[in-house]
């Protein structure tokens, strides 16, 4: 891994460098085409980018997304990109942005590059290297948000999806909750056991649930990142049947959150656990 | 239908639990729990949810039975209430039933045609009504609610007019946001970086779907992410290199006004901008 420094534009490398292009010419995976300033502009925007993210560009060309991230929304971030000549000219436009210190670029192969650190993901590479990015990308964090144009990944629908000159789509990396899980309900009169059975195909969640051993559908199944939400019709108390709407937060094998039965007055609130008995 | 729909899960679950009483000896007596019938109740709480109902609210029940909605938007969550009913008898349960639930002074039942009372005032409007009397309704809802009236049908929408959001817990229900008119062409002006501009604005509408955009001296600049929502309007426009977001609400049939901010960022300015209406074109809608 080479870091690429400022100091190198400095000491005057990139003058000298041209020549050694002509006779080690970096051997690239996909062809340079600079991403416009407004499809930049949309990317940071629908991915909500901000002071506390660390954005990573796969690809990163003349650096400007990343030296945009830093300079216009207060993000950290680096570049990955194989041209070392591309890289010389994103560490003089992050130096002429004033952002030097909070962005880096890394000359090396994009599929060896450890991710966990990133917040937001862009990328604008050509169909068949997004496939093999895919399965790297929904292996970070749940929540990271991923950023392309133009290009999407196959059956990974995307959560979001803009059109400013050009198609930019979002996604949200879903946390896993394919398996069983189990919860106890502290409702009055008597307290209900749920069990619940999801399948997850990407941030699509497909789940069944018992209420009390009693199959009892589950509606409005929705995942984003970490954060699962459904309804249950709760029919244990006859005489005042109510929605359970369940928001949540997963965590490995448990997911936490909180409850409301009822609307208006007679709304209630409470807290659930669920953890994971099977996968 | 109403009956087939509850045979088919009874059966099922009678079917799930034959199975249970085979394999257990003596066979448990039948307090089975009965499979979930749509309830009211939660059809009721639903409507109200999804219309995001309260105290600023006034809420219009077309066919309002014996008053339930009505009562329990005003109970529940602090609105007022019109009901209108056809069948007098109901609507004196109504009133009946809104006293003892303690708002009788917040609600109001009016014996009469959903077709030809008047809801200029309503903000939230619900309906559970058969298809054919809906589309009868929608140009009249069209016609007289304001911009961003909130209307919540139950089961059967408005063919052709796509839903805001569309939920199902054991039934449909579909919000629908009465859309400001904007189809027509509009003198736009805004003080972009580039200074003082005026355009020639032009939009497209059926129902809330919108599309246009700006004529500039020897071209167009389309309105990307166009959106109308209720009274509140937003788009982009794209020139040299730069977007520019617009985001504003619509006064009456011939102001609209907001700001816009112009290039990337958190900290981009906003500026004013305001377009008036110069012709009315046809609403699709």
């Amino acid at each position: 891994m080479k870091i690429v420094f400022s100091v190198f534009v400095l000491l005057g490398v990139l003058a000298a460098r041209p020549g050694l292009a002509q006779e080690h010419p970096p051997k690239l995976d996909a062809p340079y085409v600079a991403t416009p300033q407004v499809t930049v502009d949309e990317m940071l925007r629908i991915a909500n980018v901000g002071p506390q993210d660390v954005v990573v560009d796969l690809g990163s060309g003349d650096g400007r997304i990343v030296v945009t991230a830093a300079k216009k929304f207060g993000a950290r971030g680096f570049g990955v990109e194989l041209d070392w000549r591309l890289n010389l000219q994103a560490v003089e436009n992050a130096r002429q942005a004033g952002v030097e210190d909070r962005v880096k670029f890394l000359e090396q192969d994009l599929f060896k590059t450890d991710l966990s650190e990133a917040t937001v993901v862009t990328t604008y590479l050509l169909q068949f290297m997004m496939l093999r990015l895919r399965t790297v990308l929904l292996g970070l964090k749940p929540g990271t948000r991923i950023v392309s144009h133009d290009f999407d990944f196959g059956d990974w629908r995307p959560d979001q999806k803009t059109y400013v000159r050009k198609n930019v789509f979002l996604w949200i990396v879903p946390a896993n909750v394919a398996g069983r899980w189990q919860m106890r309900l502290p409702l009055p009169p008597v307290e209900r056991l749920l069990d619940l059975e999801m399948k997850q195909r990407y941030q699509d969640v497909e789940a069944h649930a018992r209420l009390n051993g009693v199959p009892t559908q589950v509606w409005e199944p929705k995942l984003v990142g970490d954060r699962l939400t459904f309804a249950i019709v709760d029919t244990t108390d006859r005489e005042n049947e109510a929605t359970l709407y369940f928001d949540g937060r997963v965590r490995g094998d448990v997911i936490e959150g909180e409850l409301t039965r009822g609307v208006g007055a007679e709304r209630t609130v409470m807290k659930w656990r669920a953890a994971k008995t099977a996968r | 239908m109403k009956a087939a729909r509850s045979v088919a899960p009874a059966a099922a679950a009678a079917g799930l639990f034959a199975g249970a009483a085979l394999a257990a000896a003596p066979a448990p007596p039948l307090d089975i729990p009965t499979p979930y019938l749509p309830s009211t109740t939660v059809a009721v709480d639903e409507m109200l949810r999804l219309g995001g109902v309260g105290p600023d609210d006034l809420v219009v029940d077309l066919g309002s039975g014996d008053g339930r909605i009505v009562i329990a938007a005003a109970r529940d969550y602090g609105a007022r209430g019109l009901g209108v009913e056809l069948d007098p008898q109901l609507v004196a349960e109504s009133q009946a039933n809104a006293r003892q639930a303690g708002v009788a002074d917040r609600v109001s039942f009016r014996q009469g045609d959903a077709l030809a009372v008047d809801i200029r005032e309503a903000t939230v409007v619900t309906l559970y009504l058969l298809p054919g009397l809906v589309e009868k309704l929608k140009p009249r809802l069209l016609a007289q609610l304001k911009p961003g009236t909130r209307i919540i049908a139950h089961d059967y929408g408005f063919e052709g007019w796509k839903p805001d959001r569309r939920v199902v817990i054991s039934k449909t229900y579909m919000l629908y946001v009465v859309p400001a008119s904007v189809a027509g062409r509009w003198r736009l002006t805004a003080s972009l970086p580039s200074g003082e501009r005026e355009f020639e604005f032009e939009l497209e509408q059926q129902y809330q779907d919108i599309r246009g955009g700006a004529r500039v001296p020897g071209g167009f600049l389309p309105a990307f992410e166009a959106r109308l929502d209720g009274d509140r309007i937003s788009f982009v426009l794209v020139e040299d290199r730069v977007s520019h977001r617009f985001e504003g609400r619509v006064s009456g049939t011939l102001l609209m006004e907001g700001t816009v901010r112009s290039g990337p960022g958190r900290n981009s300015g906003a500026t004013a901008w305001r377009a008036t209406r110069v012709v009315r074109g046809s609403d699709e809608g």
